[in-house]
């Protein structure tokens, strides 16, 4: 930076932009820890304990306050979110493939695709809703919310795996054709354990896309609730800091998920890294 | 009819946009030749091999190999291999898995394959590194690993994309030298595509010299060196002077061309040209001699022979040859080049002397290609 009185500055505004992300977090996270049954969801900490992470887990004494509603709504999202990453990521990856050459009507295509995460949720969700009762469809979580949670990720996937499709060396491709393998077998053995990083990245993207997605699914999903669903249905009742606690584990459990992907983009890029060095030498 | 290892008739690739890439493209090439496709970088000398390779589709024409037509083949089913410039090895498998990966898949039996790829990784000096990852690897360890992957496979052409481009002089030269040996003790036909004269002209029985989607001129490299044909050929290969005029006579094998600074005289090809049109005479910068100038310098042409007037430009010397630059008045320039010893330092910058060349050693061309 050539302007050192902008250096303060840009440290405030990065201060403030990791409390606005990260401060309502870390305020659930020590409100998760309240005394119960009888500690509310606000401050003062009456006394620290971790009654609600109990009363999740079912172990504590029956009081007044409902368990919440979440088993099965957890259960159905997790399900949503895998089932989705699976379909999206393959589509991703196929259409992707597709566009490595141009094609006739490729531009209207692809803004096709790309469509399907820039239209607002409500609209997109309220409609299908409006077109399952024309038809007579019934509308459950594992139908028409599936339909739509696969046309809201699939772009995210299609364009990641674009990006990565654009640096793709197609050559490698092509030495493998000619040494007599075919376009298939090349796809599976060649293509794709080298674009597997690209991939992984697109399936997070899904995953975490679906897993709580609200306003699509809200209009869509029947009777039955995902888990941002039942959570949101929890509020309109009463608030115990048993959410705060749910909270802090699914975040725990994300960054298990994001440990992994981690893990693994690592191994990937370490292995591309010394390619690349190679190139260069 | 003789069946041809590979053959191209009128072979032409238009693009999606119009633009054509290669037109016309006639070859013949015998068993076990060793050809090179020389030319500026998009002159369609790299299409071309995609076409025989079967990576790019051919808009007009016909490719046979061995008499097969393959125009419509799918390159896995094409007798070739090819050779990339950036080695295209397959990062995620070892030395000896990539060598060994083509005949895998052709369903070769595990003995007979291990026996041919540890052949190849011996002849290519790759058995110490045979089970190292191709990444960890220098560039010419990667592109000999290619070699043995694209050979092992046994194609009837070896298709090569400037495959020496992405290596250092040194290496280069050294490799140059492996693949000759390689291509005569294994008798494959190789099309070898480069930019590098050098490279075409110490390695290729015939060259194949391209321009803008054409064919120039197919030659073997002395033929190329001392016989031109078209202006691009004389222009782009080695150093020679283009003396430009009209055809005013052919004489058996030689052709008179009359310029602004003289009648010349070189060897023509008579039956490619009549009398009257555009010319030039091409001497290559060796065929020149020259002497100090008597008296002061004509300024105009010598006339009866192939001699020039002209004044030393410049001078430099590299190793045991001197190159000069010459300036005739009038504007025409004269490379010419020889030995230390005959041209010292009494042939300073700015010295008038005389040229001379003998007529067997000049070529006449047609003036406009084609």
């Amino acid at each position: 930076m050539h302007a050192p009185a902008l250096k303060p500055v840009l440290a405030i505004y990065t201060g403030l932009f990791l409390l606005f992300l990260y401060g309502p977090m870390l305020v659930l996270a020590i409100l998760s820890f309240q005394t119960g049954p009888e500690g509310g969801p606000q401050f003062p900490i009456v006394e620290w304990s971790t009654y609600w992470y109990r009363d999740l887990a079912g172990l504590n004494p029956p009081s007044r306050i409902a368990p919440l509603p979440i088993e099965s709504g957890l259960f159905r999202s997790l399900t949503l979110a895998f089932m989705t990453t699976l379909v999206s990521t393959t589509l991703g990856v196929m259409s992707a493939q597709a566009f490595r050459k141009k094609f006739a009507g490729s531009g209207i295509v692809f803004y096709l695709i790309v469509l399907g995460m820039m239209v607002p949720g409500v609209l997109v969700g309220l409609g299908t809703a409006l077109l399952s009762n024309t038809f007579g469809v019934d509308r459950h979580w594992w139908s028409t919310a599936f339909v739509l949670h696969v046309v809201y990720t699939f772009p995210f996937a299609f364009l990641v795996m674009l990006a990565i499709f654009n640096r793709f060396d197609s050559s490698i491709e092509e030495a493998a054709w000619s040494l007599g393998v075919t376009p298939i077998r090349t796809f599976r053995k060649i293509t794709f354990p080298l674009i597997f990083p690209g991939v992984l990245s697109a399936m997070l993207f899904c995953f975490t896309l679906s897993y709580d997605e609200f306003s699509r699914t809200l209009f869509t999903s029947g009777r039955d609730l995902t888990l941002p669903l039942a959570i949101y249905g929890t509020f309109s009742v009463e608030i115990h800091p048993n959410i705060f606690a749910f909270g802090v584990l699914t975040t725990l459990f994300s960054l298990c998920l994001l440990v992994v992907y981690a893990v693994l983009m690592t191994a990937s890029v370490r292995r591309a890294r010394q390619t690349a060095l190679q190139e260069e030498a | 009819m003789k069946t041809y290892d590979l053959e191209l008739i009128g072979v032409g690739k238009t693009y999606e946009t119009g633009a054509p890439a290669v037109s016309d493209f006639n070859l013949n090439v015998e068993k076990g030749e060793f050809i090179a496709f020389l030319g500026p970088s998009g002159c369609g000398k790299t299409t071309t091999l995609r076409m025989i390779a079967g990576f790019e589709s051919i808009t007009t024409g016909d490719i046979f190999i061995g008499g097969r037509r393959i125009n419509d083949m799918p390159p896995e089913r094409r007798p070739t291999s090819t050779i990339f410039q950036n080695y295209a090895l397959f990062p995620h498998m070892s030395v000896r898995r990539n060598v060994g990966y083509g005949l895998d898949v052709k369903g070769v039996p595990k003995a007979e394959r291990d026996r041919k790829v540890d052949r190849m990784l011996a002849t290519l000096g790759l058995d110490d590194i045979a089970d190292a990852r191709p990444t960890r690897l220098s560039g010419g360890q990667r592109q000999r690993i290619a070699l043995a992957r694209g050979l092992v496979v046994e194609p009837e052409i070896l298709l090569l994309d400037e495959p020496l481009g992405a290596l250092d002089a040194n290496l280069r030269r050294a490799i140059q030298a492996e693949l000759k040996l390689l291509q005569v003790n294994l008798g494959i036909t190789f099309i070898f595509v480069t930019h590098a004269q050098s490279e075409a002209l110490t390695m290729s029985d015939r060259i194949v010299v391209m321009n803008n989607g054409r064919i120039e001129q197919v030659s073997t490299p002395r033929d190329l060196y001392t016989r031109p044909r078209t202006p691009f050929v004389a222009n782009f290969i080695g150093r020679n002077t283009i003396l430009p005029g009209t055809l005013a006579a052919v004489d058996g094998t030689l052709g008179r061309v009359t310029t602004t600074f003289g009648t010349f005289t070189g060897a023509i090809d008579s039956a490619a040209m009549g009398t009257g049109r555009e010319a030039a005479v091409v001497v290559p910068a060796e065929a020149f001699t020259m002497e100090p100038s008597r008296g002061p310098a004509a300024g105009a042409g010598v006339p009866g022979g192939n001699a020039l007037d002209a004044r030393i430009e410049s001078r430099s010397v590299v190793g045991p040859i001197v190159r000069f630059d010459l300036a005739v008045e009038g504007g025409q320039s004269v490379m010419l080049e020889g030995h230390r010893d005959r041209y010292g330092e009494d042939f300073a910058a700015g010295t008038p002397v005389r040229v001379t060349w003998d007529a067997s050693k000049a070529t006449v061309i047609p003036a406009a290609a084609h």
